[in-house]
């Protein structure tokens, strides 16, 4: 309880002394890994710019509080004030959701569909453009980038609070988990 | 337009072998300019703060005026010794910014006057500023060790400190080496570009002799310093890799145990302490750095003579008014050993941001924004084996703070400090993707 006590008391302490911070100059601070307006030009780094604010606020904040791991970003978060995250979640989900279409060949899209229609659709849509409020967009995103957290899920070395998905990574192989990827990495709009 | 009206610059530029304008686009020649800023140097601050400036406001006037056509990321540089990575993944044009209709001069500066508020160039144009913006980056001294010359660094014994030519001559010589040959890397005392540059180096040249018939080779690291960056992840990485120590592939010498060289000698291929004479198949010899040139003439050096002092709230320089430093020139006051500016890419582009607001708020204005600056710096010691540092600096009350809860290395061990575990390797392994993707995400955000 006491540990807790003061961990609220210290976020409280650093919002206060750094909520003055400009978002705009915050968000440029994310674009050298992330890209202008959250479209990532690097395949092992996700887009996020539109992304739903609920989801980009709650794994900014599993990473802060050592609840979810990352390699770097739980690192970068916990200098960061609640408010400011809050902040970043608003202003990247306010832009707009830019895929960046990958292309693949015909037969790996039929194997990442059937993997798609059997354990994805139900949170993040067929074509990964439909998510549930807890699950992110997936078309057009880097396939190499959901092939590196379809890893960390499968791992079982990551903390990985998402309990749905853990189980759903296990439905699949590897391979089919891989097709699945690029299966919505090859989306559009 | 500077001092020379903007018809007669195209054409002087035009007509003048070497140089080139990329195309200015109508918008902008059409519309009101709110204010000139002159960027010298195109790296990645100088790329960085001309794209933004012309970004957060197309009423800036922005000219980058930069020797090459072509630049070469430092950065993940040392792959390519290894051949895991092709130079040409790590180049960028500037024509990207040409389109954002930066004005880009390809030329030598040979003046700054501050007073005056002027620039001239090696083909005797001049360019008027209300605000420059430097990111000369780094010279280096080559008298610091006896025997050394900048025709010996082309030629012989190739720092390749600044990626490129020197780059792939040295890849040739340890092409060349045989095996049982010895690669030795002689490193300057602090600071320097790249903090954890020569170790990665070390570890990249181990991977190419691993894989390349020269597993009896030796890499000797002979280091003015008595410690380095990330030293407990590259320590743990070249054990488990390579053989670290004496016997194993990897051996680093500190300052205190003789690391410090003071003579080379090209002829007998030999590096000499005062005491020991370390003989090699392959010489690699960093000069110790300090500001580019152009900046210590410009009177810009007021650091221990060798780097530019800048105000935390802008990147603006202590020496003169209206003239901002960034990336590896710039000293960020007092901050000392691990807690200081570090000299890497990323912070040179967050530098640039800083510095674009700031004056996008001036020219318009509006109130200074309060700066964040952040750096990323990966470093690669396998195909499959990387790790990072995190930094955040804030300003408050005038003076830069080092937030530490948003800095650090990567994990050095899992478990309890009673009990601890090694990092799975897959921690390792991902990194190394993560670098290909920041080095492809850092290129566009300063040079598309």
């Amino acid at each position: 309880m006491r540990r807790i006590f003061l961990v609220l008391a210290l976020a409280c302490l650093s919002g206060a002394a750094q909520a003055r911070t400009d978002v705009n100059i915050l968000a440029r601070t994310c674009n050298n890994c992330h890209g202008v307006g959250g479209v990532s030009a690097g395949a092992s780094m996700p887009s996020i710019g539109g992304l739903q604010r609920d989801y980009l606020r709650r794994v900014m904040k599993q990473w802060k509080y050592d609840e979810r791991s990352a390699i770097t970003m739980s690192r970068i978060v916990k200098g960061f004030s609640d408010d400011e995250i809050d902040a970043l979640a608003d202003y990247f989900a306010k832009q707009p959701w830019t895929p960046v279409v990958q292309k693949t060949s015909p037969e790996a899209m039929d194997k990442g569909l059937a993997t798609v229609s059997k354990i994805c659709t139900d949170c993040h849509g067929k074509a990964g453009s439909d998510p549930d409020v807890d699950a992110p967009n997936l078309n057009g995103q880097w396939a190499r980038y959901m092939e590196l957290e379809l890893e960390k899920y499968r791992s079982g070395e990551f903390k990985m609070p998402h309990r749905k998905m853990k189980k759903a990574i296990h439905e699949a192989t590897p391979a089919d988990a891989a097709a699945a990827a690029r299966y919505f990495g090859a989306q559009s709009k | 337009m500077s001092s020379i009206d903007r018809r007669n610059f195209l054409k002087t530029l035009t007509a003048a072998a070497g140089a080139s304008v990329l195309s200015v686009p109508k918008a902008w020649s059409a519309s009101a300019v709110k204010a000139r800023v002159v960027v010298i140097g195109g790296g990645f601050g100088g790329a960085t703060a001309a794209r933004y400036l012309r970004m957060l406001d197309p009423g800036i006037e922005v000219t980058l005026i930069e020797r090459g056509t072509r630049y070469t990321s430092c950065p993940l540089s040392n792959e390519v010794l290894s051949g895991s990575r092709d130079i040409k993944s790590l180049q960028a044009g500037y024509q990207g910014l040409a389109r954002r209709g930066v004005q880009v001069v390809h030329n030598e500066v040979t003046q700054v006057d501050p007073v005056g508020k002027k620039v001239s160039t090696a083909e005797g144009n001049s360019f008027s500023y209300d605000a420059l913006v430097m990111a000369p980056g780094v010279d280096f001294d080559y008298g610091a060790f006896k025997g050394l010359t900048a025709e010996i660094s082309e030629t012989r014994l190739p720092h390749a400190w600044k990626a490129g030519p020197q780059t792939l001559l040295l890849k040739q010589q340890l092409e060349a080496m045989p095996d049982g040959g010895r690669f030795i890397i002689v490193v300057p005392k602090g600071p320097f570009r790249c903090p954890p540059g020569p170790y990665e180096r070390a570890a990249q040249v181990a991977m190419y002799c691993q894989h390349h018939g020269k597993k009896k080779s030796k890499i000797l690291i002979l280091d003015s310093n008595d410690s380095f960056s990330k030293r407990p992840l590259f320590e743990e990485a070249w054990k488990a890799l390579y053989g670290y120590g004496q016997g194993g592939m990897i051996e680093w010498v500190a300052a205190a145990n003789g690391g410090k060289v003071e003579q080379v000698d090209p002829g007998a291929m030999v590096c000499l302490n005062g005491f020991d004479e370390f003989k090699g198949n392959v010489i690699n010899v960093i000069p110790p750095h300090r500001a580019g040139k152009i900046a210590r003439d410009a009177g810009l050096a007021n650091f221990k003579d060798a780097w530019c002092a800048v105000k935390p709230e802008n990147m603006e320089s202590t020496a003169h008014k209206d003239v901002y430093v960034i990336g590896d020139a710039c000293v960020g006051g007092d901050l000392a050993g691990n807690n200081a500016f570090p000299k890497s890419a990323h912070m040179a582009n967050s530098q640039a941001k800083i510095v674009a607001a700031s004056l996008v708020a001036k020219i318009n204005g509006q109130p200074a924004p309060t700066p964040i600056y952040t750096n990323t710096c990966y470093s690669v010691v396998a195909h499959d084996w990387g790790f990072s540092v995190v930094h955040l600096f804030r300003v408050e009350n005038g003076q830069w703070v080092y937030i530490k809860e948003g800095s650090g290395i990567s994990p050095v061990t899992f478990g309890t400090k009673e009990a601890p575990r090694p990092v799975p390797r897959i921690y390792r392994k991902m990194e190394v993707d993560y670098a290909d993707g920041w080095l492809r995400n850092i290129l566009s955000d300063g040079f598309s």
